[in-house]
């Protein structure tokens, strides 16, 4: 009893603190700690019963773990696992460099009107939808009308059929995913930045300091948790690819498989027309259990190395 | 060491105080379902005896199409009418074309309250859904509460829509077989006096290609999306994967069409296009006609027909179309479950619901009010089976087809007297295909099934529309399709076609 009278007495001291995490918590506690119960059905065979949802996950019979087999049964299991891990490996340290140095360079602008300008202009095309998205690529790739194509006759050169050849898409497709998402990270970094204490600088500046040898000595240093900490959850989703990206920018080409087909657009195209809701479940447990793998494991490693900058 | 044994305590305790509140819900809805079961079982024998007396139940009805304005007024409507006849009113949700099939699957799996429900080959897979348990077997409903479909259907359509057996759906009375033509541009075939004689199989549409593509630089002479497929004589196990029966030499022996001649043939022909640019290099990623067809830029295309389609066509492009068989006019699965009604399992009243459809299947009064909205309102009737459209059918333009029998309809402006019959001549002409009744059960193969569609994307659009050379790309794919598991999925079609057959005789 003394242990419960101290449970509430807790509450009560906290409870401004308790009513600003109640919302979060009803929210993760509804959409992401309910639905894990729902993991059940990877191990199923889900059949509609009668009785409704609950009836149906309890009668279904159970498999094994013969849903999860199909992501593993072909030599595709390979591609798709390492065009996955690649681009999210590309995106994440590239991501890091460039937005980084785009926190710094907006941050030394002196004229701040133009410096938000500019911020602005970078930070919307993390609006637009990937369908959208795909469709200005379209107008740059068309094989006809298309202003690539366009500029090559115009200099000589024989149109590309940008959609079947697979060798440019790597390139392509970093480099679109980087145009969209940077804007939203260097914006988080931009905030660090600013937080830096001033006198740090100021203490440089009277030792002689550069600006090249301040942003090498002070700004990155300084941004080294934050840096360390976003690339950590960034870790957690490698195995989740940006089915957007994957699947309209290169406009579902066939020809493009070979450097397009990562794991979501697989699971998909799998499974959009057999509808197995066990096996896409499947495909989302072992994502999941991947990426946590990963956190713990890169967590782990950031610990060693220093205990602060860990997540926990 | 006890305080963090406390506080487990603590926690656990929390966790199952959590568990029994939430199994609480879920134990009240168990029993609300069942008291609404035996709720279900006396109603319905009230309704038996005393017919009308007793406060209509409703009927919630799922079904496909833009969603419009009208409906709920439509609906009161046609509820007044069904409340009198058979003591129910309905509760009609539209979803639009592209939203339907993924919207109905998370609906039908999770159980949401609905008592009919649209399903196809092309849209909320019949076959599938039935056996996944989303539908309700109607064999005896439709014996006890549907007699006047089973009258007024021809019995190809409820042979052809059964699965393992049983019947999940009534189909709609609409065109039976499956035809392909090849859809002429007439302004433009006039414009070069070109003639269509003898023009049915792919390669004598060359001369016609040809001198399109010299003298209309901005036509695409052969236009395509994507989903195109070259007609060969063979019936697919599942639609647009390699596995196929021959139709004519009646062996039933499941092969991969890649490996026929006929398919080899065709795609070389394809190819031979392509290169000579009679065919759009981008027709493998290209989704969508539409434009080509507004703007009128195109010369020829492919189509499934039905009888006056040419009429349907010329109106919706806003100028002359015209077109000639392309394929035998055969009678597939698939275009048996071109529309049905379902009864959903979960129905609280799968009786009414029969009912209903009975209803709709054979009561012109109902069936044209559902199709075309309130007389006086959305139309007039200008004769004994004739109506025209009024300024405010715009808000209630239904698919027609979706909605049950085609044949009790109003004719509109311009179709022949004869229209119906035309459509009988037309069904009475189609051949069965050799696998009508069978249907393939995926799920001893299911990850073989997702990988196989995965080649299937890879190499399918490409090789169809002609956009790579055959020569070197159909072995690639023959073996990719086999890695991915499609010899296995052939042994099991065989298996299954082997028993089907066996149990037939």
């Amino acid at each position: 009893m003394n242990m419960l009278g101290r449970f509430f007495r807790d509450i009560i001291k906290n409870k401004a603190m308790l009513l600003m995490v109640l919302p979060g918590t009803i929210w993760f506690f509804f959409f992401s700690y309910l639905p894990m119960a729902g993991t059940i059905i990877s191990f199923k065979e889900y059949r509609y019963s009668r009785d409704g949802f609950l009836a149906s996950i309890l009668e279904s019979k159970w498999v094994g773990l013969d849903n999860f087999k199909f992501l593993f049964s072909t030599n595709d299991a390979y591609i798709i696992t390492r065009n996955t891990v690649l681009y999210n490996g590309a995106f994440i340290i590239l991501g890091l460099i460039f937005s980084v140095g785009l926190a710094i360079i907006l941050s030394e602008i002196i004229n701040k009107r133009l410096s938000k300008s500019y911020q602005t202009a970078i930070f919307m095309p993390y609006f637009l939808s990937w369908v959208i998205v795909g469709y200005f690529v379209f107008s740059f790739l068309s094989l006809d009308k298309g202003l690539l194509n366009q500029i090559l006759s115009y200099v000589g050169i024989d149109p590309i059929n940008w959609y079947s050849e697979s060798k440019y898409w790597p390139y392509i497709l970093v480099m679109i995913n980087m145009w969209k998402l940077i804007g939203y990270n260097s914006v988080i970094y931009l905030a660090a930045v600013i937080g830096i204490d001033k006198s740090l600088y100021e203490a440089a500046m009277i030792d002689g300091a550069n600006k090249w040898r301040q942003i090498r000595h002070i700004t990155i240093p300084m941004l080294i948790p934050l840096m360390t900490i976003l690339t950590l959850l960034a870790v957690g989703r490698i195995f989740y690819a940006d089915f957007g990206l994957f699947y309209q920018v290169p406009r579902d080409s066939g020809m493009l498989y070979s450097v397009t087909n990562v794991i979501d657009t697989y699971v998909y195209r799998g499974l959009k027309t057999s509808g197995e809701i066990g096996m896409s479940t499947a495909a989302g447990l072992y994502q999941s259990v991947v990426g946590f793998t990963l956190v713990i494991l890169s967590n782990y490693i950031v610990r060693k190395f220093n205990k602060d900058n860990a997540l926990f | 060491m006890t305080q963090t044994k406390k506080r487990f305590t603590l926690a656990l305790t929390l966790l199952i105080a959590l568990t029994m509140v939430l199994s609480a819900c879920g134990g009240g809805n168990n029993n609300k379902n069942n008291t609404a079961g035996s709720d279900k079982t006396n109603e319905n024998k009230g309704s038996d005896n005393s017919g009308k007396t007793e406060e209509p139940v409703e009927l919630i009805w799922y079904t496909i199409g833009t969603p419009q304005k009208d409906v709920d007024k439509v609906m009161a409507e046609v509820s007044k009418y069904t409340a009198e006849k058979i003591g129910a009113t309905i509760k009609m949700t539209m979803l639009d074309w592209g939203d339907y099939d993924q919207k109905m699957k998370v609906l039908t799996a999770s159980g949401t309250p609905m008592d009919i429900l649209f399903s196809s080959s092309w849209a909320l897979d019949y076959v599938q859904n039935a056996r996944k348990g989303a539908f309700l077997p109607i064999d005896e409903l439709l014996t006890t509460h549907g007699q006047d479909i089973v009258k007024t259907l021809d019995p190809a359509f409820l042979e052809g829509s059964k699965v393992d057996g049983h019947n999940y759906g009534i189909p709609a009375n609409k065109e039976l077989p499956a035809q392909e033509v090849w859809r002429f541009n007439k302004n433009l075939l006039d414009k070069y006096k070109l003639s269509l004689d003898g023009v049915t199989s792919l390669e004598s549409l060359e001369p016609l290609l040809k001198a399109i593509k010299e003298k209309e630089a901005k036509v695409v002479p052969f236009a395509m999306n994507k989903d195109y497929l070259p007609v060969v004589p063979y019936d697919y196990i599942i639609q647009n994967l390699p596995m196929a029966i021959s139709i004519d030499s009646g062996d039933y022996k499941v092969i991969n069409v890649l490996e026929t001649p006929e398919m080899k043939k065709a795609l070389t022909m394809m190819h031979k296009y392509y290169m000579a640019g009679y065919i759009s290099p981008e027709a493998s990623t290209t989704t969508s006609l539409d434009d080509l067809q507004k703007s009128g830029n195109w010369f020829l295309d492919r189509a499934a027909t039905q009888p006056l389609a040419d009429n349907l066509w010329s109106i919706n492009y806003g100028y002359p179309v015209v077109s000639t068989a392309a394929s035998d006019s055969i009678v597939y699965n698939w275009s048996v479950m071109g529309s049905l009604q379902a009864i959903s399992a979960n129905s609280k009243y799968p009786e009414k619901a029969m009912e209903f459809l009975n209803l709709l299947n054979t009561d012109p009064v109902l069936r044209n009010m559902i199709d075309s909205g309130i007389e006086g309102v959305h139309y007039k009737k200008v004769g004994e089976n004739r109506m025209e459209n009024l300024p405010e059918a715009d808000n209630y333009n239904m698919p027609t087809f979706s909605l049950g029998n085609i044949m009790l309809t109003y004719l509109n402006e311009g179709d022949p007297d004869d229209k119906w019959e035309q459509f009988k001549t037309f069904n009475a002409a189609g051949k069965p295909a050799p696998t009508l009744g069978f249907n393939f059960d995926s799920s001893k193969v299911t990850s073989e099934l997702a990988a196989v569609q995965n080649v299937k994307g890879e190499f399918w659009s490409a090789l169809m529309t002609g956009t790579v050379n055959p020569d070197e790309y159909l072995p690639k794919a023959i073996e990719k399709f086999n890695a991915a598991g499609l010899d296995k999925l052939i042994a099991e079609a065989q298996r299954q076609i082997d028993e089907w057959r066996a149990a037939a005789k």
